[in-house]
């Protein structure tokens, strides 16, 4: 372990490797990146299985044809009905993660997740009340989303702050929202029109059925357009890390950066939302466990986005399949696994004094 | 010379002023420390200086310029500073601990350039923790972890540098290893340092510049030796004491008035002292 670190009389930190150019040097951190490579595996693997797995089985290389845009007899099942899904599941849990792990790395409370403090919610509520109005057309819907996801996140915000911004505090306030904000929607969906109450309790479970490149599309450019702020975010989340006074006199502007973080993991998280609906859980679960498994010092985005991906696109080839013909709303299953682990967060962290 | 200096500096927190139009010039190359009783205004003067809190009046000048017109990156290349209690990032080691302190001097494209591989090397090394290097923070005792984050300001190689009272939570031992070490780096880079310390005696001792502070005041400033009297003890912390030569430095040594004994047992040795 200690082999790189100590050479001569030179110290670098433990676990990274140097990247020197010509022009600038990069620290890799090991375990990290054989992590990102590990969980880029499985969702290739996730991916290929999801794509042959169906009411009809497709054979992984008639699967590879139809990806790369071969003539296949495949093409309908594939590529027009399963590929576009999968690909949803794909952008929004990577979303999902990403929004987690900066919201969580701002708050640092592993609880603090757009899922927990109201953002989904939020986000929920417009949408559905929008839906309530008839509005049903997906051009418009996600910018609701959006919007709602912003406006909660802001009112936590104003609530919670008290001169500082509190974790506790504003975890327990976000709780209080997503509670507030969750009946107002049960309130739209009770006033509604019976067929659309039906449409929005299905959106609302988050599920990725009957949708595609309609939602995926715009989801992946939006993504797209978000990339160089997610590479900001990956090296500004170092800094925030410390406490307060230490990143200021570092040369943080302590303020700004973590205003910036969360402004972009609560679009992350309502544009997520507003393609697939709030998936519980994922927001929350990716960056914890992507953090455990590359025992960085903070939360790794990269492995967060692969971890949400993963977990997003394997829920819901099992939403699929477990109760065949019958299909699951992919929420109901990301909900199953991640209930039982917040309350042994919540457990754990009473004993732990609570960080994160 | 000062590159640092306070003027008219008033400081508040939210409505309640503490520390009103105090002036206070750092001198380069020294070791200035700021003494007083609880309350009196000292780290929230010191946290001023190293512009963790905006003044409500006056202003911190370094090096001519207010500290608000001076971009904080700009400020973390000059002014390091260790506040009170810092919390370390979760698992992190000693070495990537104290290499964040070459943030300021970092930029996303150059994450690790030889310059700073000497400098966490060199403040490992006069810290002595380069044993430690690969070992979590959370592992190590207070000693330990007080030297890394020594180590940690010393790698953002500043010449001016603050310290919040980094003697708190030691054990005598590790308080005298921690001061000596400032000193030693006072003596050996010429760098300037501002501490608050609790104790008035091991202020006297490693101070050359020593600040007594009262009520968000300074009562008086200037070489130990000339400054600290039982006047001065009495009127800042509202004490008895004699103030005699330190047997070793000869520098001012505070002895507290006699403690209390019950009536009519015999006085105790120190309570003749006193009354000598």
């Amino acid at each position: 372990m200690s082999a790189e670190t100590v050479t001569g009389r030179r110290i670098r930190p433990a676990g990274y490797t140097l990247v020197r150019t010509t022009r600038g040097s990069f620290l890799l951190h090991r375990r990290a990146a054989a992590v990102a490579l590990g969980l880029t595996a499985v969702l290739a693997a996730g991916c290929v299985a999801y794509l042959s797995v169906g009411e009809s089985f497709v054979a992984p290389a008639e699967v590879l044809k139809v990806v790369l845009g071969q003539p296949s007899p495949d093409e309908l099942v594939v590529g027009t009905l399963r590929l576009p899904r999968m690909v949803l599941g794909l952008l929004v849990g990577a979303a999902f993660g990403v929004a987690g792990a900066l919201i969580q790395t701002v708050a640092r409370n592993p609880l603090a997740s757009p899922d927990i403090i109201g953002i989904s919610q939020g986000a929920s509520a417009l949408t559905v009340g929008a839906m309530t109005f008839g509005v049903t057309s997906y051009s418009v819907l996600p910018y609701l989303s959006v919007t709602g996801g912003i406006v909660a996140a802001a009112l936590v915000y104003v609530f919670a702050w008290r001169g500082g911004l509190h974790a506790t505090r504003f975890v327990l306030i976000g709780i209080g929202f997503a509670i507030a904000l969750r009946s107002v929607t049960t309130l739209f969906m009770t006033k509604g029109d019976y067929l659309v109450a039906q449409q929005a309790q299905i959106w609302m479970t988050g599920s990725l059925n009957g949708r595609g490149w309609e939602e995926a599309a715009p989801l992946g450019w939006t993504l797209l357009v978000l990339l160089p702020a997610v590479l900001w975010a990956a090296r500004a989340q170092r800094t925030v890390s410390m406490d307060d006074d230490t990143a200021t006199a570092l040369g943080v502007r302590l303020g700004r950066v973590r205003l910036g973080l969360v402004l972009l993991g609560v679009v992350l998280a309502s544009i997520a939302t507003g393609a697939a609906g709030p998936v519980d859980f994922v927001a929350l679960l990716a960056p914890q466990i992507a953090r455990r498994m590359t025992r960085t010092a903070q939360i790794p985005l990269l492995c967060s986005a692969l971890l949400g991906a993963v977990i997003v696109v394997l829920a819901d080839l099992a939403a699929r399949r477990m109760f065949s013909p019958t299909e699951l709303p992919v929420g109901v299953l990301t909900a199953a696994i991640g209930a039982p682990y917040l309350i042994w967060l919540i457990v754990r962290s009473r004993t732990a004094g609570g960080k994160s | 010379m000062s590159r640092l200096t306070a003027r008219e500096l008033t400081l508040a927190y939210e409505d309640r002023t503490v520390v009103h139009e105090l002036d206070l010039a750092v001198p380069d190359g020294q070791v200035t420390v700021i003494v007083g009783p609880n309350a009196c205004g000292k780290s929230t003067t010191l946290r001023a200086l190293g512009r963790l809190l905006k003044p409500k009046g006056g202003a911190v000048l370094l090096d001519g310029a207010e500290l608000s017109a001076i971009p904080t990156k700009k400020i973390a290349r000059s002014i390091g500073l260790l506040p009170q209690s810092p919390v370390a990032p979760e698992a992190i080691t000693v070495a990537d601990l104290v290499a964040r302190g070459r943030q300021p001097h970092q930029h996303w494209w150059q994450q690790w350039s030889q310059e700073d591989e000497r400098a966490v090397t060199d403040a490992m090394e006069r810290t002595d923790v380069t044993a430690l290097a690969d070992r979590p923070v959370d592992e190590l005792s207070g000693g330990q972890r007080q030297r890394v984050w020594i180590a940690m300001a010393l790698a953002q190689e500043t010449d001016l540098l603050l310290l919040d009272e980094p003697t708190t939570f030691l054990d005598i031992a590790h308080q005298v290893e921690v001061l000596d070490l400032v000193r030693q780096l006072n003596h050996e880079r010429g760098r300037t340092v501002v501490a608050v310390l609790h104790d008035l005696n091991q202020a006297a001792r490693y101070a050359d510049h020593l600040v007594a502070m009262k009520a968000g005041r300074i009562v008086a400033e200037g070489a130990p030796a000339d400054i600290v009297t039982a006047e001065l003890v009495r009127e800042v912390f509202g004490m008895e004491s004699v103030v005699v030569p330190d047997p070793v430095t000869g520098s001012p040594l505070v002895v507290p008035g006699a403690p209390y004994s019950p009536p009519g047992r015999p006085k105790t040795p120190t309570s003749t002292a006193q009354s000598a």
